[in-house]
């Protein structure tokens, strides 16, 4: 435990965007330490259990990302039609009781009132549950729902990735270690389109689920038009279930076979043992979470 | 760094290392130890306090966060240097055991009826959701916060 470390940390408070690019531009050209900090509810878990820092360590630089008004706001915009831009910085507590988020991204307003306990919601961030990478972030399995795009600002501008080229492996993705996530951008979801979020965990606060599962679905003349889904927990990275999309986007919900469904939600994820579940009874429960929300579409599976 | 805030309405100008843990600073310079550590890693909810009107565990915010920002612990819910409805109710009908999580129970609590003075039990329970308890098995926290809740829209009282 090395909270007595905290003491030799400083801290940067940029007050906006460009700034902080530059800043973490410099400090990442020349190597030295730096961290960033949003709501500070993983980061300030991590440093507590950090190695101490050696006698001769340079102090790393936090850089506090909380006062940017550019990772702030929700609010409607056109990018090939109609989209809602989710600043990367929103807290939850924020996220859970915006009306847009309410009215148009169901999902993850109901995701939000999910996260931690009220105290976690108040301060964690959805650009802190993208960066810290776990696979069992909650945040994270809504947003690949949506098939969000992550925009990333640095020095060299912004640029949008799609959320399935956004994560590489375990912990890994395509951001630069000098760019800033700022905002998502998703697609609203059909007034009265059916979703789907479900954490299966041993308790409802305060415990990392054992799965959870994150779906959205609209309808047209007895098929999907539209399906995205995403499982926490099942996978080194979030689990974007691309057979299982492809399965229910291009058969008739009326001859979907629940016995195929097994086979590609098997196929698109890899469960395994730890101490929170095991992989038998992840697989049980990611093929019941498919099912149950197929059923709710008018799947006979 | 230089930090300004307010502490249970009091403004507060502090030098201090940036990621100093809020809960390390109330307790330690600022002598406020009515904020419990439970657990240090955000998990038990003992350390609960508002900041800007919000509950947050204040082992995990450097206190370099708290620059211009308005902090309120369990302290700070005294009305007139005594236990205003909810420490009350707390104590008398079995709220408070041992009183290691009563703090943390107390500031979430007090948002939740900030912000909805009549919350049904279902609400309560939900806000008290982040905070662990080894004593009271929760019933009586969640009769106690009930009460008080009544009482203050009784006697019209209103928080920090
Ligand atoms: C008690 C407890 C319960 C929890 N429950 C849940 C839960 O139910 N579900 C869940 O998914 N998570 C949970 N978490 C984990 C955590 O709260 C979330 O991952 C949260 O979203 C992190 O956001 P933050 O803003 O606090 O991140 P921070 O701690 O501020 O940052 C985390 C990491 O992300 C980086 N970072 C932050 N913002 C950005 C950005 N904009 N651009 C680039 N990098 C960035 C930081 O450098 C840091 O490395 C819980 C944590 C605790 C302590
Ligand atoms: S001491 Fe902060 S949550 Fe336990
Ligand atoms: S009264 Fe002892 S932990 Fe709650």
């Amino acid at each position: 435990m090395s909270v007595a470390d905290l003491a030799r940390y400083e801290l940067a408070v940029p007050r906006a965007l460009p700034e902080a690019c530059q800043l973490l531009a410099a400090r990442v050209a020349s190597g030295e330490p730096t961290l960033l900090c949003a709501g500070g509810t993983d980061l300030l878990v991590e440093l507590g259990m950090a190695p101490p820092l050696g006698a001769g360590a340079r102090p790393p630089l936090c850089v506090d990302l909380s006062r940017l008004p550019e990772l702030g706001g929700v609010e409607r915009v056109d990018r090939d039609g109609p989209r809602i831009r989710i600043g990367a910085g929103v807290s939850y507590l924020a996220l859970g009781r915006h009306a847009l988020v309410e009215g148009a991204l169901p999902l993850l307003a109901r995701m939000s009132h999910d996260i931690g306990g009220p105290t976690i919601q108040a301060r964690g961030t959805l650009g802190g549950n993208l960066a810290t990478g776990s696979p069992a972030a909650d945040g994270v399995a809504a947003l690949a729902a949506h098939d969000a795009t992550v925009v990333l600002t640095s020095v060299r501008g912004e640029r949008r990735v799609p959320f399935a080229g956004f994560q590489t492996g375990y912990k890994r993705s395509v951001r630069q270690a000098d760019e800033i996530i700022t905002a998502f951008e998703l697609e609203p979801l059909a007034p009265g389109s059916p979703w789907c979020w479900r954490k299966v965990g041993a308790r409802q606060a305060q415990a990392i689920s054992k799965v959870a599962f994150a779906a959205v679905a609209e309808l047209e003349g007895g098929r999907a038009r539209r399906f995205g889904a995403a499982m926490a927990s099942m996978a080194p990275v979030t689990a974007t279930l691309p057979a299982t999309r492809a399965l229910v986007l291009g058969t008739p919900l009326a001859g979907l076979d629940g016995e195929a469904l097994d086979r590609a939600v098997a196929a698109d994820t890899s469960p395994i043992d730890d101490i929170r579940s095991t992989r038998a009874y992840r697989a049980h429960a990611a093929r019941a979470l498919a099912r149950g929300f197929l059923r709710e579409l008018g799947a006979a599976v | 760094m230089k930090i300004e805030l307010t502490v249970n309405g009091v403004a507060r100008t502090l030098e201090l290392p940036p990621l100093l843990r809020l809960l390390d600073v109330l307790r330690g310079p600022l002598g406020l130890t009515g904020t419990k550590e439970g657990c240090g890693e955000g998990e038990c909810g003992t350390c609960a306090v508002l900041l800007d009107g919000e509950p947050v565990n204040a082992c995990l915010v450097p206190i370099g966060q708290c620059d211009g920002r308005a902090v309120v612990t369990v302290e700070g819910l005294a009305v007139d240097g005594a236990p205003g409805a909810l420490g009350r109710a707390m104590a008398e009908h079995g709220g408070a055991q041992c009183g290691i999580c009563t703090p943390g129970m107390m500031i979430s609590a007090e948002a939740l009826l900030v912000a909805r003075p009549a919350p049904s039990a279902g609400e309560v329970r939900h806000a008290l959701g982040g905070t662990l308890c080894r004593c009271t098995g929760y019933e009586r926290i969640v009769d106690s916060v009930l009460r008080a809740a009544a009482e203050r829209r009784g006697a019209g009282e209103v928080g920090p």
